[in-house]
């Protein structure tokens, strides 16, 4: 009698399981119905914009402001940030710079391997250059404008890390803000007012972060000027090109056209054929058709500087293919290039001292002075 | 009374000034009847103006003084001028572009010259015997700005046409001679390559011929003649004053056509004039920079030339 209990008592719990299970079963029916095939979206990179990218300009409403209590808004202005420059894009308003003082200046030192600040540039130009041995060098002028270091943020601070699973991966490089050309803070939203605060310096036209080891690290307020670079070093040059729009493929990717003449109609400037049949009959990815052209993020690199002018803060760089448009705003970096980097330390962190606007070009050693002789080549 | 009169001769004189600086880069006759009827204008204005000022003794404005820039020193000096594209223009850069000029005609003696004059170019040639060479030919064509700027000589040497391209600011040229100082009646003078080879035909040993100070470029007024057809280019559409015998090898599919392309109202077009060109105001301020290291330096080349002249003995046996 007790045996038969039990395995009524077995034969139960064995229905009970084989039920539970078969619920499982069901459950897991239901689960598997919502079919997700694709999981990207899961840890897809969301687009974070960084804080300071914020809306510069202010809607212009009518404040129905007198002008004299317009010129006294300018008036503070001047009195918080000093008088504005004359020319455009000149180092200007540096009287009145908190200049913070870096007590770390001296432990740092420079390798190999650290990486330094860039510059914010504008494009002004182009213009030929002659070497020693009487060879013509084509250069693009590029002028630092106006820069000022807005903020220094270390490793852990910038950026999200990418992989927070693993900790020890952590940004290699803080980086540094650089503001370009001061203007007048009256025309800017608050907001944007408020990430110049800590550094003491007018109002900046155009920020631009960029990525240095924590040595390399700049107090804000730091003016940076062309003296950042040695002549004779290379750089990187990355700007926004020239934007061309939608072009056909004669512009675009320098493809002949068809003759005007002889039979042809409605296709001079078609591309042709793009693709062959059978198996690879499709349009194959990559192929050069129609499309926009231009404004597209572009780095040049290894140019080398070959003069540099320190009272305008212009440097003449190699080459006339410097991405954008003549004004157009230019990022300068030191090259990655391996055979082109740093060998000697530069400047480290940046140039500090006062820089002697009066004094003469800078020119690479190999470069014909305009003031030099004219050049003569000897007869063995 | 003796007040208002003094003011009209000043506005007279401003009148005048008016007339002859009617700025534009290329030297033709629309600029001259373009600036008549404004200076008309200016003395139908003045009497109003006259009796609006009060007559008293105010000072004189600065307009009336005579410009301290010499009003012919954009077709001397036309590579100081920028290229009137807006797009690649910038004040700083046109400034910087400019000292380095200055710094290179510091070392060189770079003379007046126009297309059609006839030069001489000394520079060093690393190929050549002496690492020298001189080239002597007719200046056909010249053109860019600030550094760039450059001229094209032709000569016809052994029976066959020869061109070099110059860069005027080039330190590996060594002196640039201006042996005959003239103008020829076209922009340019590409029809030479066209053209009969006496035409361009030039003696490396040519003498430097002597022009009176002060006097004004002469015009040479050739006529060349042309070999027949085919050519290098349709230069019957190009209005060409130099050539003359177009007529002789065209016919009349080429005139019909010619007559097609013909662009007739582009004189009157006043914005594509103010495109190509730099305003007068721009060229001022331009030429103010950099007027007082140019006359110093004509001073210097005339006193120069002085030295020479006395100094070389023609003669010595």
């Amino acid at each position: 009698m007790c045996m038969a209990k039990i395995w009524l008592y077995k034969i139960n719990m064995i229905q009970n399981i084989c039920f539970q299970l078969g619920r499982l079963r069901l459950g897991s029916c239901i689960v598997s119905s919502v079919q997700v095939r694709e999981k990207g979206h899961l840890s897809r990179p969301r687009l974070r914009n960084p804080y300071w990218n914020l809306r510069k300009q202010r809607t212009n409403t009518e404040d129905l402001v007198t002008t004299e209590n317009k010129q006294f808004i300018n008036e503070l202005a001047c009195e918080k940030y000093g008088t504005p420059a004359l020319s455009k894009s000149i180092q200007s308003q540096e009287n009145k710079l908190i200049q913070t003082n870096d007590p770390e200046e001296e432990i740092r030192s420079w390798t190999e391997k650290t990486r330094r600040c860039g510059v914010i540039a504008r494009k002004i130009g182009q213009y030929p250059l002659w070497l020693k041995n009487g060879k013509k060098v084509r250069t693009t002028l590029l002028q630092i404008a106006d820069n000022h270091v807005i903020k220094y943020m270390p490793p852990e601070e910038c950026g999200p890390n990418k992989n927070p699973s693993s900790e020890h991966k952590l940004n290699k490089y803080g980086c540094i803000l650089v503001g370009a050309e001061s203007t007048n803070p009256t025309m800017l939203t608050k907001e944007y007012c408020e990430i110049f605060r800590g550094a003491g310096v007018a109002p900046k036209k155009n920020i631009m972060r960029f990525m240095v080891s924590p040595q390399g690290a700049i107090a804000p307020g730091t003016p940076l000027n062309v003296a950042h670079f040695r002549v004779g070093e290379y750089v990187d040059v990355r700007g926004k090109t020239v934007d061309h729009g939608f072009q056909g493929v004669v512009k675009r990717h320098g493809f002949k056209g068809m003759p005007a003449s002889h039979g042809v109609t409605k296709t001079h400037r078609r591309a042709g054929n793009i693709g062959g049949g059978g198996e690879k009959g499709r349009v194959w990815p990559g192929t050069k058709m129609p499309g926009h052209m231009g404004n597209r993020w572009r780095v040049l690199k290894g140019l080398r500087i070959w003069r540099t002018n320190a009272k305008y803060n212009v440097m003449w760089v190699q080459g006339s293919a410097v991405p954008g448009p003549t004004g157009g705003l230019v990022y300068i970096y030191d090259t990655l290039l391996p055979l082109r980097k740093l060998k000697e330390a530069p400047p480290f962190p940046t140039f500090y001292d006062e820089v002697d606007t009066t004094s003469e070009d800078c020119w690479y050693e190999q470069m014909h002075k305009f003031k030099d002789e004219t050049i003569v080549y000897k007869s063995e | 009374m003796n007040v208002s009169r003094a003011m009209s001769k000043r506005w007279a004189q401003q009148c005048v000034f008016n007339r002859i600086v009617a700025f534009s880069t290329k030297p033709t006759q629309h600029a001259a009847a373009v600036s008549e009827p404004a200076a008309e204008q200016e003395t139908v204005a003045t009497p109003a103006a006259a009796t609006a000022q009060p007559a008293t003794t105010t000072p004189a404005p600065t307009t009336a003084r005579k410009p301290i820039v010499p009003s012919n020193y954009r077709f001397i000096y036309p590579e100081f001028l920028p290229d009137p594209k807006v797009e690649w223009r910038n004040p700083i850069r046109e400034k910087l572009e400019r000292l380095d000029m200055l710094d290179r005609r510091r070392q060189i003696d770079l003379p007046e010259f126009y297309v059609g004059s006839i030069m001489a170019v000394t520079s060093s040639d690393p190929h050549a015997a002496g690492k020298t060479s001189r080239f002597v030919g007719i200046c056909i064509n010249r053109d860019r700005c600030g550094l760039r700027s450059r001229f094209v000589l032709r000569n016809v040497i052994d029976h066959q046409g020869m061109e070099v391209v110059y860069e005027l600011y080039d330190p590996t040229i060594q002196k640039v001679e201006v042996l005959r100082l003239e103008k020829r009646l076209d922009d340019n003078l590409f029809y030479l390559r066209d053209a009969l080879p006496e035409y361009s035909t030039f003696d490396e040993n040519m003498e430097a011929e002597h022009l009176e100070e002060g006097a004004p470029v002469p015009v040479n007024d050739i006529k060349v003649v042309l070999r027949p057809r085919p050519w290098l280019e349709r230069w019957e559409r190009q209005n060409l004053l130099g050539v003359a015998n177009i007529d002789q090898y065209i016919k009349d599919k080429h005139r019909k056509s010619a007559e097609k392309v013909q662009k007739p109202w582009e004189k009157f077009d006043m914005m594509k004039q103010y495109r190509s060109t730099i305003p007068e105001e721009e060229q001022k301020e331009v030429f103010a920079e950099v007027h007082t290291e140019l006359h110093s330096m004509e001073l210097q080349r005339k006193r120069n030339k002085r030295k020479r002249t006395f100094v070389k003995p023609k003669q010595l046996a």
